[in-house]
C-alpha cells in the first residue's frame, strides 16, 4: 500500500513526473485521464482547472461522496415524475394497463380490430395528459443521462452505471416496468460505496431482480399454491357462502370452480392452475453465481445451482400491499442443502439465504471476479494482474468496502501506466455523454437524447440478458457503429441533435482564422488530445468554408466524430 | 493485423475508385462494381441465424414419437392435433408451418440432438464456444466464420463478404478478416442535409480515420467507407420483395429482407449473420400459444418470406439456425424449461439433402439423458457446420476453421 501511495503521489503531485520505467505524464494528461476514466470526460475548461489544482484533490473529493446524488442537481431532478413515483403506484399503473388492454381486446373479432382498440386506448390515455408507465421509464433514462452529463459526482455516476450493468435487469420484462425505477434509485445507487455484501443482499431482495431472474416463481418442489390460497381463505373466512373453503387439503377452486360464492370460469381456473409454480426455477441461482459473484469458472457445480435455488425459495415480494421484499416460508424448501461444500442445515428459513449470500460475497473467486471487472472498466479491457491484486488486497483489508476497492484501483500503478492511457474505446454511453459534456450541451427532459443512445446500440436499462452490456472495444467497434458515432457528432455540433441544447458561443467564441479555430477546438473540446494529422485534415476540410459558424460546427463535429475522441 | 487488413482492402478491385467531389464517382463505382460482379459470379452465400438464449429444440422440432416427451411435459407439450408431422417420429411446431413446403420439396434438413461437447450450462460461455468454434477454449481470438473468410480469401475482395445485421459484430464474425456490422441498410452511411454535405463528411472522416486511427478502429472505419461507396452504386434497398413475399414486422423480418437485398445486389456476400433473441423460456413458455410460439412465429414467417423472396436464387443460398444449447427435457416448476444440453438445427436451401432429420436420436428416456436431465448430444455442431462449409461454400480447410476438432462420422447433409 505504501509503495502505491508514494508512486501515485509522485505521479500526480509532481509535474511532470516519471513513474519507474515510464514516460512522464503531464498534469493536463493526468487531468484528462481521470476525467475520462473516473467520469464521463471533460467539460470545457475542466482539464485546465484540475491540472492547476492537481488531480489528487479531485480524486479524493470524488471518493468522499456520501450519496451519489449531487445536491446541485436536486431541483432539476424534481422535474422528473418517475423519481417521485413509488413502486406501488407503478405496479398499479401496470396492472391497470393490462386490465384495460384485456378489456379492449375482448370482443375484438380479429387482430385488426384488436390493434384499433389498442390504439384508441393509447390515444385516450395520452389525451388525458397522464403519464403512462412507459413515459415514466423514458424519464428514468433521461434523468440518468442528465446526471451523467451534469453531476459533479462524476465517479458516483460512473459507478452507478457499472453496478446497474453488473446486476443487470431488463426494464422491459413484465412487472420490471414497474419495479425497475425503484431498483435503480433504492437498490443500486445508495450502495455504490457500500460493502459488496450489502449491495449483493440489496439486489437479492430487490423485487426487480426477483422478478427478472424468476426467483419470485421459484417454490419448493411439490408446492400447491392453489391449495395454500384456499386454506388461507378458509382461515380468514371459516365459513363462506357455500361452505367450500377451508375443508381438507384439496384446493376449493380446483374442485368446484367456485370461490367465496363467486362463480369462476372453470377453463380460466384450469389455466391459472396450469401456470402456478410447482417447483424450483434455477435461473437466479445460476446467474447469482456465474455473473453476480463467483464468475463462471468460480468452482460451483450443477448440484450447487440446484441447492442455491432451493435455499432461495421463498425470496419474493409482498404482492398485496407495498410490493417490497418478503420472505414466504410457506413456499420455502425446508430440506437440508449443501453449497460449495458448506452445509445449510434444514429449517433455517430466510437466514439460509442471508448466510448463502454472505458466503458467496466473501469467496476468493468473487473478489477476483469483481475486481477484474472493475479493472476492465477503469484501467484496460484486458485487466492487468497488478490492478486486480491491488483491488483484491484492499477488498480483504476493508472487508469488501467498495470505496476502498475503488481507491486501490485508482492509485494502482496500472491506472497510471502510459500504456493504459487513451487505450480504451468509449462505449456508446461514454461517447454520447462525453460528447455532450465536451460542448457543454444541456440535455432536455424529453426522451430524445436517450433515443440517440438506442441508435448507437446501448439503450439504457434495455439489455435483455443478465450479463449486461459488454465493456471491451471488440464488442463495440465496427463499421456501422463508427459511422453512427460520426453522424451523432456532426448533428450535435451543428445543434441539430434532438434532445440536447448546444450553444457553441459559450464554448468557442468565433475565431479570426481557421488555425485559431482548430487550436481552440483542440484545447476546449478535445482537452488537448488532437493529433497533428487530425489538425491538418480538419484545416483542409475547412479551407473552402467562409461562414465562421459553419466552419466552427464542422470543426467540432469532425473532432467529436474523429478517432481521438473515440478513445479514453 | 491492421496493416494486412488495410493492405488487403486496397488490393481489392474498388480501391482505385476515388471518392468525394468527383462527379464521375458514381460512374466509376458502378464500373468497379461490374468488375467485382464478374469476379464473384456464382458466389454462394451462407446465412447464419443465431437463436440467442437457448431455444427449446424439443418444442421447435418435436420428438412426437418419443413417449417421454409427453410424459415429462404435461403443461407445455404441444397439442397432438396441431403438430405438423415430418417423418412419423418428428414434427414441426405449428408456428413453423411456413417451413413445411420446404420440407416437402426436400429443401429443409434438420439435425436433432446436436450441440457442443462442452458441459457448460452458461449461456455466455456456450455462445462463446459456438461462435469461436472451439468448445471449452476461451482464448480463441476469432470466430469460425471469420476464419473461413481468412482462409478462403479470393482475388476479388469486397467489404460485403461477411455481414452481420445488428449494432454489434458477433463473435462468429470477429477476427482478422474484414466483416461489416450493419444495423439497418437504409441508414448505413453519413447523413447530411444535402448530397454534397454527405460527400464532404464522408471524405473528411475517411481521411481523419486514415490519418489518426489505430487498431480495430482503423480497420473497421476503412471497411465502413468502402461499403458506403458500394451501397451508393448498387442501391440494394430499392429492391422490393419478389414473388409476393411478405416479411413479418420486427427486427428479424427486416434483417432477412435486407440480407435478401444484398444477395440480389450481387455484392459478393458469402456469410450473413443475424441474431434472434427471446428463447430463454424459464417461465410459462407456452405450447401452441405463448412466448415461445410467438418467437417461432417470427422465425417461421421470416424464413418463409426469405425463401419465397429469393425464389430460384435459393440454390446459391443456405440458411442454418443455431443456438447455444437446448433446454431440460422435463418442464420446470414454473411452466418453463431450464438450461439443457442438446438441441436442433435447421439447414435450408442450396443443395441440401432435405426432407430428413439427421443425427442419432438418443431418446428422452431418463437413462439416455445427459446428466440424467437433458437431451444428449449425438452430433457435434462443428460436423454440421463443416458439411455446410464444404458442401455449400466449397471450403477445403476445415482443420483451420475448427482447430482441434476431429471430425466424426459424416451426416451427409449435402451428400
Amino acid at each position: 500500500m505504501t509503495r502505491h501511495l508514494t508512486l501515485a503521489l509522485c505521479l500526480v503531485l509532481a509535474a511532470p513526473s516519471v513513474a519507474p520505467g515510464q514516460a512522464p505524464i503531464s498534469p493536463r494528461d493526468s487531468a484528462r485521464h481521470v476525467l475520462n476514466r473516473l467520469g464521463y470526460g471533460a467539460s470545457p475548461g475542466e482539464v485546465d482547472a484540475i491540472a492547476r489544482e492537481g488531480v489528487r484533490p479531485w480524486i479524493d473529493r470524488q471518493l468522499a461522496v456520501r450519496s451519489p446524488g449531487d445536491p446541485a442537481l436536486a431541483s432539476r431532478e424534481r422535474g422528473y415524475e418517475v423519481l417521485q413515483t413509488s413502486a406501488r403506484d407503478m405496479v398499479a399503473m401496470h396492472t391497470d394497463q393490462i386490465a384495460k388492454a384485456l378489456k379492449a381486446q375482448t370482443g375484438a373479432a380479429d387482430s385488426m380490430q384488436r390493434m384499433q382498440a389498442q390504439r384508441a386506448l393509447r390515444e385516450q390515455r395520452s389525451a388525458g395528459g397522464k403519464k403512462e408507465l412507459r413515459d415514466l421509464n423514458a424519464e428514468l433514462a433521461s434523468v440518468t443521462l442528465l446526471r451523467a452529463v451534469d453531476s459533479g459526482h462524476q465517479l458516483a455516476e460512473v459507478l452507478a452505471d457499472f453496478w446497474t450493468n453488473h446486476f443487470n435487469v431488463f426494464i422491459g420484462k413484465g412487472f420490471d416496468r414497474a419495479y425497475f425505477a425503484d431498483h435503480l434509485e433504492h437498490t443500486i445507487r445508495p450502495n455504490i460505496f457500500a460493502r459488496f455484501e450489502d449491495l449483493l443482499l440489496a439486489t437479492a431482495r430487490s423485487p426487480a431482480m426477483l422478478f427478472y431472474l424468476d426467483n419470485v416463481e421459484s417454490v419448493a418442489d411439490g408446492t400447491d399454491l392453489m391449495a395454500m390460497a384456499a386454506a388461507e381463505r378458509g382461515r380468514r373466512a371459516p365459513v363462506n357462502a357455500r361452505g367450500l373453503a377451508g375443508r381438507g387439503n384439496r384446493p376449493a377452486m380446483a374442485r368446484g370452480g367456485q370461490t367465496a360464492g363467486r362463480r369462476v370460469d372453470p377453463a380460466l381456473m384450469d389455466k391459472i392452475q396450469q401456470r402456478m409454480p410447482k417447483g424450483i426455477n434455477e435461473n437466479y441461482a445460476r446467474e447469482l453465481m456465474e455473473l453476480h459473484t463467483l464468475g463462471v469458472d468460480g468452482g460451483y457445480t450443477q448440484a450447487d445451482v440446484g441447492n442455491v435455488a432451493r435455499i432461495l425459495t421463498g425470496w419474493g415480494m409482498d404482492r398485496r400491499s407495498n410490493f417490497e421484499f418478503r420472505f414466504s416460508s410457506a413456499v420455502h424448501d425446508r430440506g437440508a442443502k449443501t453449497v460449495l461444500g458448506v452445509e445449510f442445515p434444514a429449517g433455517h428459513g430466510e437466514d439460509e439465504g442471508v448466510r448463502l449470500l454472505k458466503l458467496l460475497a466473501a469467496q476468493p473467486a468473487t473478489l477476483h471476479h469483481i475486481s477484474s471487472e472493475l479493472c476492465a472498466r477503469f484501467v484496460a479491457d484486458d485487466p492487468p494482474d497488478g490492478c486486480i491484486d491491488d483491488a483484491v488486497r484492499a477488498w480483504k483489508q476493508s472487508n469488501g468496502d467498495l470505496r476502498e476497492v475503488m481507491r486501490a484501483i485508482i492509485y494502482s500503478p496500472d491506472f497510471w501506466a502510459a500504456a493504459n492511457i487513451q487505450s480504451k474505446v468509449k462505449t456508446p454511453l461514454e461517447f454520447v455523454v462525453s460528447a455532450v459534456r465536451a460542448v457543454a450541451g444541456e440535455p432536455d427532459s424529453t426522451p430524445r437524447l436517450a433515443q440517440q443512445l438506442t441508435r448507437l446500440g446501448e439503450p439504457l436499462f434495455q439489455m435483455t440478458t443478465p450479463n449486461g452490456y459488454p465493456e471491451a472495444q471488440t464488442d463495440w467497434v465496427n463499421s456501422g457503429a463508427l459511422l453512427a458515432r460520426m453522424n451523432f457528432a456532426v448533428a450535435l455540433a451543428a445543434g441539430r441533435l434532438p434532445g440536447v441544447r448546444v450553444d457553441l458561443d459559450r464554448v468557442l467564441p468565433l475565431a479570426t482564422s481557421h488555425e485559431a479555430l482548430v487550436d481552440a477546438v483542440n484545447a476546449n473540446v478535445l482537452g488537448g488530445g488532437m493529433s497533428p494529422r487530425t489538425r491538418e485534415t480538419i484545416l483542409r476540410e475547412l479551407a473552402d468554408i467562409a461562414n465562421p459558424r459553419d466552419a466552427r460546427a464542422l470543426a467540432v463535429g469532425l473532432a467529436l466524430g474523429g478517432p481521438e475522441f473515440q478513445r479514453q | 493485423m491492421t496493416i494486412s487488413r488495410r493492405a488487403f482492402l486496397h488490393a481489392g478491385g474498388l480501391a482505385m475508385v476515388s471518392f468525394g467531389a468527383d462527379p464521375l464517382f458514381l460512374d466509376r463505382a458502378a464500373y468497379a462494381l461490374g468488375d467485382l460482379r464478374r469476379g464473384i459470379a456464382g458466389r454462394k452465400t451462407l446465412v447464419c441465424l443465431f437463436q440467442r438464449g437457448a431455444v427449446d429444440g424439443l418444442s421447435m422440432i418435436v420428438p412426437a414419437g418419443d413417449r417421454w416427451y409427453w410424459q415429462e411435459r404435461q403443461r407445455i407439450a404441444l397439442p397432438k392435433e396441431q403438430l405438423i408431422s415430418l417423418d412419423g417420429m418428428f414434427a414441426l411446431h405449428p408456428r413453423l408451418a411456413p417451413l413445411k413446403p420446404l420440407w416437402d420439396r426436400n429443401a429443409l434438413a434438420i439435425v436433432h440432438a446436436v450441440g457442443s461437447p462442452s458441459t457448460t450450462r452458461s449461456h455466455f460461455d456456450a455462445q462463446d464456444y459456438l461462435e469461436s468454434g472451439t468448445p471449452d477454449r476461451k482464448s480463441t481470438p476469432d470466430g469460425w466464420a471469420n476464419r473461413y473468410c481468412s482462409h478462403a480469401r479470393e482475388h476479388t475482395e469486397t467489404p460485403f463478404r461477411a455481414v452481420a445485421f445488428g449494432p454489434q459484430l458477433p463473435r462468429t464474425l470477429a477476427g482478422s478478416a474484414p466483416a461489416l456490422a450493419i444495423d439497418d441498410l437504409r441508414t448505413f452511411g453519413m447523413r447530411a442535409a444535402r448530397a454534397e454535405g454527405e460527400q464532404r463528411l464522408t471524405r473528411a472522416f475517411e481521411s481523419l480515420y486514415e490519418g489518426a486511427a489505430t487498431g480495430l478502429v482503423a480497420s473497421s472505419s476503412a471497411e465502413g467507407f468502402e461499403a458506403i461507396r458500394m451501397l451508393k452504386a448498387a442501391d440494394p434497398t430499392a429492391r422490393p420483395p419478389a414473388n409476393g413475399a411478405v416479411y413479418p414486422r420486427g427486427k428479424l423480418g427486416t434483417s432477412m429482407q435486407q440480407i435478401a437485398q444484398l444477395i440480389k445486389a450481387d455484392l459478393g456476400m458469402q456469410v450473413a449473420f443475424a441474431d434472434v433473441g427471446g428463447w430463454d423460456t424459464h417461465v410459462n413458455q407456452g405450447a401452441d400459444q405463448g412466448q415461445l410460439a410467438t418467437r417461432l412465429d417470427e422465425l417461421g414467417g421470416s424464413l418463409g418470406a426469405f425463401t419465397t423472396d429469393l425464389g430460384e436464387k435459393m440454390r446459391d443460398v443456405v440458411v442454418v439456425t443455431m443456438s447455444e444449447f437446448g433446454r431440460t427435457v422435463k418442464e420446470n416448476g414454473t411452466g418453463g424449461t431450464d438450461h439443457g444440453h442438446g438441441t436442433a438445427m435447421m439447414i435450408l436451401g442450396g443443395d441440401v439433402r432435405g426432407g430428413k432429420v439427421y443425427g442419432r436420436w438418443p431418446t428422452l428416456a431418463p437413462e439416455a439423458r445427459y446428466e440424467g436431465r437433458d437431451l444428449a448430444v449425438t452430433s457435434d455442431f462443428r460436423t454440421v457446420l463443416s458439411e455446410i462449409l464444404t458442401g455449400h461454400l466449397g471450403s477445403a480447410d476445415i482443420a483451420s476453421i475448427f482447430p482441434g476438432f476431429t471430425p466424426e462420422q459424416r451426416l451427409g447433409i449435402f451428400g
